[in-house]
């Protein structure tokens, strides 16, 4: 499979800014779906608003772009309807994390069999930059110039607890990794969660001293740490996430039974 | 049986396999059966964490192909708008049956209503339309349902059942009629991934149902028949509206229907809904009064309302709101020549009694 | 094999410069049609050469999965 077989030529070169780090997701996501070599025509991508929210109008398959923050009530119901067909939802941070919170956690707890790909790049991107309920403490957006006064998400852990099958975490810089993770979530049942931590130059780097793509991705590089390893290192604050910094790795592998096969769908 | 339990019944007997709800006063007996009879029927019903995402799931469940319904009272509707406008804008084939109650906010949750008929009709943001069946009886709550799946399929637009606590609890009897159509939407046949969109003189696009390799991209941005987002082009965006509109208000002829009786009455009372039962006493006793019962609220049935009014010489609007229907009454009745058009609301609960309406035209009229 | 920018996509992030482990890109200085600064492929044949682990000859990739805008692959040439 090629790059191309999967996404729009068309619609070539994108829409996303330079260095924005939704194409290396894309890439990675390509990646683990050709190798796990799933029926691209008996997939269906679903997706909110944002800028993840842009990322199936470039696939080629069948792909439903939401309302702000509901995307995995969509999917549920597109699952629900027709077990045959694998869901894959693309969200953000804002759409996940803010207006989506509930549709999130109770979709982890729910347990449908949907792959949610969560695209956190710590700052509504779309919109012009305005604080998200993952941007880290003390960082500046353009509704908060003196600094974020509350403290973030940490979507991982709230996943986590809300009872996904499947939790992992990585940033545009760990792509071989991440691309291993999409893959198992991909195959996984149940409800499965990847969240990734991307860089946003335009917006959030702008802002925060780091004007270059580069200097982002750098940033993300030099602040993330194994979440095996996170235990020891934590700190009394929680300005990035709840361990000081970005943990990544996988949080969780559940075995639970996915809803569609616990109350038996017919088709 | 009750109304909303006889609403279910008419889903599952035109085949609506999938049902996604949140338990309200006075909707929930709904979201309940279904909840049993959906497992007996070989399809889903599920209670969702609220009404955003019931309408949600419905919406999605529909592009699988799946006939798909949601059952809700105000506060519901109220959070339901956006997803609303949202299936206006995808065309997507959905049922939604809204049992009004006394409103705004949490209002009366026990208690019947006709709050909520402008809503139905301008509740999202932006232009669109929907087809509003408003139902009057156990029979009808039966019988709409079943109307409602067909013309959503046939027109793939959202369409209400707009009842209220009244109808919804009371309990009667139904008949299976013999000769119930049933509506299937027109699916693709052919491969469509860059046309996805294109319609005939009909308005209406064929259904490109998800799983079949059509790759089609649906969204709620304003699209050209592509169904690729063009957001900022204005004759895209004029084109594609002015059709979604149209394909409603071009066939409101074949979609209205109201029930009639004694048209060339010099007084007629128009109503629709529970007071409507009221007007059907008043009527026994005074063969001099005729009636207007709107059983399509929206698209307004316009021809037969003028047709009425060129003979009228005052017209009796029955609402249990403080005048919106009535507006529309007023409107176009005017135009057609009678001068004398007046609102007899009633709020609190309670339908009018038919006293209430005699006294009420003998002050005015005898 | 032979590195390719397409310098159609490439939108001069020069995230490819930062990821390569053997310093194959080098941010440009010219500005392409499109008005973007396309990274020049400077080191080629250390690419070539570069092995991910030892006996195994496959290519890193880093670069191309790294690429926001798909525009790095790989041409027989």
């Amino acid at each position: 499979m090629k790059f191309f077989d999967l996404y729009r030529k068309d619609r070539w070169p994108h829409m996303f800014c330079p260095g924005c780090g939704i194409g290396t997701a894309m890439n990675c996501f390509f990646r683990a779906f050709a190798e796990s070599r799933l029926n691209q025509d008996k997939t269906v991508f679903v997706s909110g608003i944002g800028c993840s929210g842009r990322i199936p109008s470039y696939i080629l398959a069948d792909s439903l772009h939401t309302t702000h923050g509901r995307p995995i009530a969509f999917a549920g119901g597109i699952k629900l309807a027709n077990p045959e067909l694998k869901v894959v939802v693309f969200t953000g941070d804002g759409d996940l994390g803010a207006i989506g919170g509930n549709h999130f956690i109770n979709g982890c707890r729910r347990n449908i069999d949907l792959t949610v790909i969560c695209i956190n790049n710590y700052i509504y991107g779309m919109t012009g930059g305005q604080v998200s309920t993952t941007t880290p403490f003390g960082y500046y957006t353009s509704t908060t110039p003196y600094g974020n006064k509350e403290y973030p998400f940490d979507l991982s852990e709230v996943a986590v607890a809300a009872g996904a099958n499947y939790v992992t975490r990585w940033t545009t810089y760990h792509v071989k990794s991440l691309t291993k993770s999409i893959k198992k979530a991909l195959v996984k049942d149940g409800f499965s969660f990847v969240e990734i931590v991307s860089q946003c130059p335009t917006q959030f780097g702008r802002r925060n001293d780091m004007i270059s793509a580069r200097q982002v991705f750098e940033w993300l590089k030099k602040n993330s740490v194994l979440h095996k390893k996170a235990h020891t290192l934590v700190e009394d604050h929680l300005d990035l996430n709840l361990m000081g910094k970005i943990t990544v790795g996988e949080f969780v592998e559940r075995n639970r039974e996915a809803y569609t096969k616990v109350i038996g769908v017919r088709k | 049986m009750q109304g909303n339990e006889a609403c279910v019944e008419g889903a599952l007997y035109v085949g609506c396999k999938f049902f996604a709800g949140y338990p309200i006063t006075p909707a929930t007996e709904i979201t309940e059966r279904m909840a049993w009879r959906m497992h007996e029927m070989g399809g889903v019903s599920i209670q969702l964490e609220d009404e955003i995402a019931s309408i949600a799931a419905i919406i999605g469940a529909s592009w699988t192909g799946t006939k798909a319904m949601t059952a809700t009272s105000g506060p519901g509707f109220s959070l339901m708008q956006e997803n609303l406008g949202y299936a206006c804008m995808t065309e997507t084939p959905i049922v939604i049956v809204n049992v009004q109650r006394g409103g705004p906010s949490t209002g009366q949750p026990t208690k019947a209503s006709q709050g909520d008929v402008m809503q139905t009709r301008w509740g999202s943001h932006g232009d669109y339309e929907t087809i509003v069946l408003a139902p009057n009886s156990v029979q009808e709550m039966f019988d709409l349902t079943i109307e409602a799946f067909n013309l959503s399929e046939k027109y793939r637009v959202p369409t209400i059942v707009l009842s209220d606590a009244d109808i919804g609890h009371m309990r009667g009897k139904f008949t299976v009629s013999e000769d119930i159509k049933f509506i299937d939407r027109k699916y693709c046949t052919k491969h469509v991934e860059h046309n996805a969109f294109i319609c005939d003189e009909g308005l209406v696009p064929e259904f490109p149902k998800f799983g079949q390799g059509h790759r089609v991209h649906i969204t709620g941005l304003t699209h050209d028949v592509s169904g690729y987002p063009k957001t900022t082009d204005p004759e895209i965006h004029a084109k594609l509206v002015s059709r979604l509109v149209k394909k409603i208000r071009n066939h409101s002829n074949e979609i209205s229907r109201t029930e009639i009786l004694n048209p060339k009455a010099d007084t007629i009372l128009v109503t629709y809904g529970s007071p409507s039962n009221s007007v059907f006493e008043v009527l026994s006793e005074n063969h001099n009064i005729g009636l207007f019962r709107l059983i399509t609220l929206w698209p307004f049935p316009e021809t037969e309302m003028k047709q009425i009014a060129k003979t009228a010489k005052h017209i009796l609007v029955l609402e249990m709101n403080l005048g919106q229907i009535y507006w529309e009454v007023e409107r176009i009745a005017r135009q057609a020549g009678c001068q004398k058009v007046e609102l007899f609301s009633k709020i609190g609960g309670e339908i009018h009694k038919p006293d209430e309406i005699i006294k009420r035209l003998k002050n005015e009229v005898l | 094999m032979v590195t390719v920018i397409n310098s159609d996509y490439c939108k001069g992030c020069n995230l490819c410069v930062v990821t390569c482990p053997v310093k194959v890109y080098k941010e440009g200085d010219k500005p392409s049609s499109r008005g973007y600064f396309v990274p020049k492929i400077v080191n080629v044949e250390k690419c070539m050469d570069y092995k991910r682990k030892k006996g195994e000859k496959k290519k890193c990739e880093l670069c191309v999965l790294v690429c926001p805008d798909q525009a790095i692959s790989w041409s027989n040439e």
